[in-house]
């Protein structure tokens, strides 16, 4: 069930420092004639680059400019962030001036960004050599040896620097970071507050100025010195800046939030505040206010790969995938495959339906060196959907693969072993709420007898809604922790002296694999929340499951132990105040309507396939795919080509985009029959379907998510609903069309089916999860206390 | 490169752009992220920041400092309705009453058809007991705009407060079958069924609620209240404990929590007993009386028992302390033999607006009986009917009690009976039972000698007579 992957875990990666130094022409003084050179200088020193591009090919060409005209090309190409053009010109510059430090000194800065340190330091050294005096290729030579960890080097190159240029400030900041790193956060002070008395907004020394008082004299004594220094002087924007830098590493980002838009009333043209502010806002979940902070800071900086990353994945978060691609691209191109970009690529190709592309994509971050777990567990979000290798042998695999490079799982942590005390739940998630997590466990919770099971919720997302409240109002223990990494979350659920840690994100959006293999709790479980497979980690006991999900013989796909529930592994909490069934539409209409509003992620070019021959033989019917990434204009042309290429009649195929919860529920009185995508199956699709009365045609396979849509259909007594190839889920597709009185009759008895179901059944789901758990639990005691 | 700044602009153009983002973010409910922007604006003296200052921190709860910068703001030249009633907000969430009907109040004279001032004015003289006039603003604006739910509500649960029930019920139902997603508006109706004695017709209506999918404290709540009026008290634990979850920083339910959940404390807290009596003022006597409540039938009895000297007249009673006097019923019941100064104490302001009606009483306190018995001078007499019941732990205010005793000092308390050897242990219904042996040990440990521990039923509870005792003590060795 549940792939609803309203998203899977997004790479933010760390922001790279801004780069050193500023393009710059050098024209002629004097000289006023209108040729391309001097016109393609002008329009680059007017702040221009886009105009000046052209100007300074034919420039070139005309050989006008000598070695200065490629020179400044590249500088061009670089300003609007396009490295890898910036390349051909800065090495033929290079090639034509053998005296010029700039074009090795550009060079060695793009290879930096592009992740070739030492390509960086061969070329940063040939500036040098050079130019020994070239101050901004010793800036950027120093900070490739800080990165090497060699902050004594660096530090002896930035006061070469400084003795040539005792005015640039950034050298200044470059010190007092140094300064800091060397345990001197005295002289940290003193440098970063030098340049903040000439730069009042300087961003970077502010943090650096509040960092080191925060070093020298404690979080306290920290605010106290900044908040001084503000109420003297309070036009000034680094005494907030610092201030938000102190909160932001307090864990108050609410706080930090507040000083930064401070900063940014006082310093309105200062692009470093309104890119912290974007990024700040970014992190509180507020993408639209982020989105043109965001997008004026690339501008600003377009070689910063941390921007244009943090932008892509605000909008994931706004269901922009096809935007995101295009940052993602642009960014790919001037930066290179590097593994984050990459993975956010797969992601974003996933949900606009091109599984192929996205696991290839996955699988180039995870080969790449510094792909890491993170690129593994990518592909894990990505796998299941893919339409020939997302099967449950090939998941267990790759996700033996993703906890191979999380590392083995620690210890169990030490709690008394009565078999029948009352225990305590922990309940991992970041869909406590208003969320297919939250509309497939809330009622069982609730049903969970409280005597026997204490709930403790470590919520990953904050969440206020009615269903959130629910939550709220059966846990004992309730912690916002998504902000806190997994060492201290897995402290926190220690110390609070977990019994059952209960994982409901798996790998997807906010999932914390990592934190599970740092095993907070003698017995853990894998429940709902990106449940498509097998996790393969050895820190899961058991997985939730039931007797349709996993039949005997399929405890062979799974890492974990096989928990089975009596009926199904859920309990769907049907939506109050869902609208009424509506009468079978093809009645009054005379053709059939399907209907598909999963996510596009798992409408595979085998599903178009099959869906392409159901349409072809029912010349009169239609079909409705309705999901958030189709209100994106971009991503319905995209899937449009993709449909006709697939043969799916244009004018028959309605593409819309996501609407309130309660008007998708509404669009089902449209829909006759909803077909189910493979081998990924609808899970709360599936349940809300069914309870608009809205029976599922579904093709089961052999992974978890492959039998979401059987294991529901089962519990309501709809088996015959469910096909075992794609020849079968065509013709079933066929029958049930051209049984209109059949479907009319189920249809109208249908959610009262289901109400009646265990499906639905809280109290008897309840009992059967307190039995699973306590089984779980009486297991754990009876083992041998190992060392 | 680094960020620079360009020339700082005036100051005073900074000041408004400063004070419009503050206001644009107070709309959206930010106030947090206000603050670094208040400071500033306050350093820079600018007209507005008072003001601003005054609703940031109404948002945030900080109280104390939003009423000092509404009184700043109100300083001010000609303040204006709309600072008025922003003070009688603050006013109202700081339990100010009486001061925030008097803002309120002004505002209303300012503007006199603004629909917010009259619901303003309208809760400060309901929870100042005024309920007449109350529901004449709230019918007032009611009638002005009769198609508005929470009008409807507010003017229902007036009557409720008021005690009228039949009022009430009838136009929370007419509200809800208007807006049934009205806010509080079920557990409202819910509420003047129980208190108009229908616990099951409560009952099903917090449930269906729950089904419609509304989730509020206050569901849980009434419905664990409509579950203990049906003896289904197991039932009622995890409603309180739901209820508590909901609404974290209220007292009252807390302890209602606790007690379902057993991991009580060693008293009520104040606001648990301030609530409860609160909500029970307008009808307690009444309530009482109907459940045959005898304890202080059962106090005047004890005095003329064991002071026959003073039921003789030849020894005047008093200075008299009534620990947890709420309407004045033990004043009743000794009012003839009274000589002295009597004091009544207790944390329900309503139920001592009841007891000085009565007009028997020198002083009347609205205060913790311990911090009251810290401060008071020697008695003659001091009792405490049905008030010992909300604590746990008596060693205490035992102690207290014999400090302040005169030598021939009498002591009179009732409490709740548990089986000896059990100590004390708290009730679901939210109230502690002693063993007698057990407070027989704390007199002893407090210095206190017994005098007798009669056993008697106290009143009627929902399963028969509620067994209690009367306890007599004085000072040992006098």
């Amino acid at each position: 069930m549940e792939a609803e992957p309203r998203g899977p875990a997004l790479h933010r990666g760390r922001e790279p420092r801004p780069p050193m130094g500023e393009a710059s022409g050098r024209a002629d003084p004097g000289s006023a004639a209108r040729s391309p050179w001097r016109a393609g200088l002008a329009a680059l020193a007017g702040g221009a680059p886009e105009a000046a591009l052209p100007l300074l090919r034919r420039a070139m060409e005309a050989g006008e400019g000598g070695g200065l005209a490629p020179l400044n090309l590249g500088l061009a190409l670089m300003q609007l962030g396009r490295l890898d053009d910036a390349v051909p010109a800065l090495e033929a510059a290079m090639r034509a001036m053998p005296a010029h430090a700039e074009p090795p000194f550009r060079l060695g800065t793009i290879a930096g960004l592009r992740g070739d340190p030492a390509a960086a330091e061969a070329l940063l050294r040939a500036a040098l050599a050079r130019d020994p005096g070239h101050v901004p290729a010793l800036a950027a030579l120093a900070a490739l040896e800080e990165e090497a960890g060699c902050i004594e080097a660096a530090g002896a190159i930035i006061d070469r620097a400084r003795a040539i240029d005792p005015a640039e400030p950034e050298l200044d900041v470059t010190a007092a970071r140094l300064a800091l790193r060397r345990e001197d956060p005295t002289a940290a002070i003193a440098a970063a507050g030098a340049v903040l008395a000439r730069r009042p907004a300087h961003a970077g020394a502010a943090r650096l100025f509040a960092r080191a008082w925060h070093r020298r004299d404690g979080a306290e004594a920290a605010l106290e010195a900044v908040a001084r220094r503000a109420t003297a002087d309070p036009l000034t924007a680094g005494w907030a800046l610092a201030a938000a830098e102190l909160q932001a590493m307090g864990g108050n980002p609410a706080a930090a939030l507040a000083e930064l838009r401070t900063a940014a009333m006082l310093a309105p043209e200062a692009a470093e505040i309104r890119a912290a502010l974007g990024l700040a806002l970014a992190d509180a979940g507020r993408g639209a206010e982020a989105e043109p902070l965001l997008r004026e800071a690339i501008a600003a900086r377009p070689t910063d790969l941390g921007l244009r990353n943090r932008l892509a994945t605000v909008l994931w978060a706004r269901h922009r995938p096809c935007a995101m691609l295009a940052v993602l691209e642009e960014a790919i191109r001037a930066f290179g495959p590097q593994p984050i970009l990459l993975m956010n690529r797969a992601l974003a190709l996933n949900v606009l339906g091109e599984q192929q592309a996205a696991l290839e994509a996955a699988e180039v971050a995870a080969a790449h060196r510094g792909g890491g777990a993170e690129a593994a567990m990518t592909r894990m979000a990505v796998l299941p959907y893919h339409p020939e290798r997302g099967h449950a042998a090939a998941l267990l695999a790759a996700g033996r693969e993703a906890a191979s490079r999380l590392g083995p799982a620690a210890a169990p942590p030490a709690r008394p072993r009565d078999p029948d005390r009352r225990l305590r739940i922990g309940l991992l998630s970041g869909g406590l709420g208003r969320h297919p997590v939250g509309w497939l466990t809330l009622a069982g919770l609730e049903a969970l007898p409280e005597a026997g099971f204490e709930l403790a919720a470590y919520s990953l997302k904050r969440r206020e809604d009615e269903m959130s409240a629910r939550f709220r109002a059966r846990c004992a223990l309730w912690r916002e922790v998504g902000h806190r990494d997994d060492a201290a979350i897995a402290a926190q659920m220690a110390e609070d002296g977990i019994d059952i840690l209960l994982d409901l994100g798996g790998y997807g959006d906010g999932g914390r694999p990592g934190l599970v293999q740092r095993r907070p709790a003698p017995v853990q479980v894998k429940w709902v929340g990106m449940q498509n497979a097998s996790m393969g980690l050895d820190g899961l006991d058991w997985m939730l499951t039931d007797a349709r999900e996993t039949p005997p013989g399929f405890e062979r796909f799974y890492a974990e132990r096989l928990l089975r529930l009596p009926d199904g592994y859920v309990c769907y909490t049907p939506p109050p105040g869902a609208p009424p069934v509506a009468p079978l539409p093809a009645l009054a209409r005379g053709h059939v309507t399907f209907g598909c509003f999963n996510n596009l992620a798992k409408v595979t070019p085998r599903v178009l396939a099959a869906w392409a021959r159901i349409l072809a033989a029912l010349p009169e019917a239609r079909l409705v795919l309705l999901t958030h990434v189709l209100g994106e204009a971009a991503a319905r042309e995209r899937v449009q080509e993709r449909l006709a290429a697939h043969g799916l009649p244009e004018a028959r195929v309605t593409l819309a985009g996501g609407v309130p919860h309660g008007a998708l529920l509404a669009t089902y009185a449209d829909i006759d029959i909803a077909l189910d995508p493979f081998p990924y199956t609808g899970g709360l699709t599936v349940c809300e379907a069914l309870w608009m009365g809205v029976p599922v045609v579904t093709l089961a396979g052999d992974s978890f998510c492959a039998r979401h849509a059987l294991s529901h259909l089962g519990n309501v007594g709809l088996p015959d609903w469910v096909a075992e190839s794609e020849a079968d889920y065509v013709a079933l597709a066929l029958a049930r069309a051209h049984d209109l009185p059949g479907l009319a009759a189920l249809r109208a008895g249908l959610r009262a089916r289901v109400a009646a179901s265990p499906l639905t059944d809280a109290p008897r789901f309840g009992q059967a999860l307190a039995a699973a758990l306590r089984h779980a639990w009486r297991d754990w005691c009876a083992r041998p206390t190992g060392p | 490169m680094s960020a620079t700044l360009a020339a700082p602009a005036p100051a005073w153009a900074l000041a408004d752009r400063l004070a419009e983002q503050v206001g644009a973010l107070l709309r959206d409910g930010r106030a947090e992220e206000a603050l670094p922007m208040l400071d500033r604006l306050g350093l820079l003296a600018a007209p507005h920041a008072p003001a601003l200052r005054a609703e940031a921190m109404l948002q945030l709860r900080r109280l104390e400092e939003a009423e000092a910068a509404a009184d700043a703001a109100l300083s001010g030249a000609a303040p204006g309705a709309g600072l008025r009633r922003l003070r009688a907000r603050i006013r109202l969430a700081r339990g100010r009453h009486a001061a925030a009907a008097e803002d309120a109040a002004s505002a209303v004279m300012a503007e006199p058809h603004d629909t917010g001032g009259r619901l303003l004015l309208a809760a400060a003289l309901t929870e100042e007991g005024r309920h007449d006039e109350a529901i004449w603003f709230l019918g007032e604006a009611w009638r002005a705009d009769p198609g508005n739910p929470v009008l409807q509500r507010r003017l229902g649960e007036a009557f409720l407060r008021a005690g009228r029930h039949e009022a009430a019920a009838e136009l929370l139902a007419h509200c809800e079958a208007l807006a049934p997603w009205t806010p509080g508006i079920a557990a409202l109706r819910a509420q003047a069924a129980l208190l108009a004695g229908d616990a099951v017709a409560a009952e099903r209506m917090t449930r269906g609620a729950m089904a419609r999918g509304v989730v509020e404290a206050a569901l849980h709540s009434v419905l664990g209240h409509a579950l203990v009026a049906q003896g289904r008290l197991a039932e009622a634990g995890p409603h309180f404990a739901a209820a508590g979850r909901l609404a974290p920083g209220n007292g009252y339910i807390a302890h209602l929590a606790a007690a379902a959940d057993g991991t009580a404390q060693a008293r009520a807290p104040e606001a648990y007993v301030a609530t409860l009596f609160d909500g029970y003022a307008p009808h307690f006597e009444a309530a009482l009386l109907g459940l045959g409540y005898r304890v202080p039938g059962l106090v005047r009895r004890a005095v003329e028992r064991l002071l026959p000297a003073v039921v003789q007249g030849e020894v005047k009673l008093g200075p008299v302390l009534d620990l947890g006097c709420g309407t004045g019923l033990v004043g009743v019941a000794l009012s003839d033999l009274l000589h002295g100064p009597l004091t009544g104490i207790d944390l329900s302001r309503r139920m001592l607006e009841q007891a000085a009606a009565k007009g028997l009483y020198t002083s009347l306190r609205q205060a913790d009986l311990t911090a009251a018995l810290r401060e008071a001078g020697t008695q003659a007499l001091i009792t405490a009917a049905d008030v010992f019941c909300y604590l746990g732990e008596l060693r205490e205010v035992l102690a207290l009690c014999r400090e302040r005793l005169a030598p021939e000092g009498l002591l009179l308390f009732s409490l709740e009976r548990a089986a000896p050897g059990t100590g004390w242990r708290l009730g679901p219904e939210g109230r502690y039972a002693h063993a007698p042996d057990h407070v027989a040990a704390c007199l002893e440990q407090a210095g206190l000698h017994l005098l007798e521990a009669c056993e008697e039923d106290l009143r009627l509870g929902e399963h028969g007579p509620v067994p209690g005792l009367l306890v007599a003590a004085r000072a040992a060795g006098s």
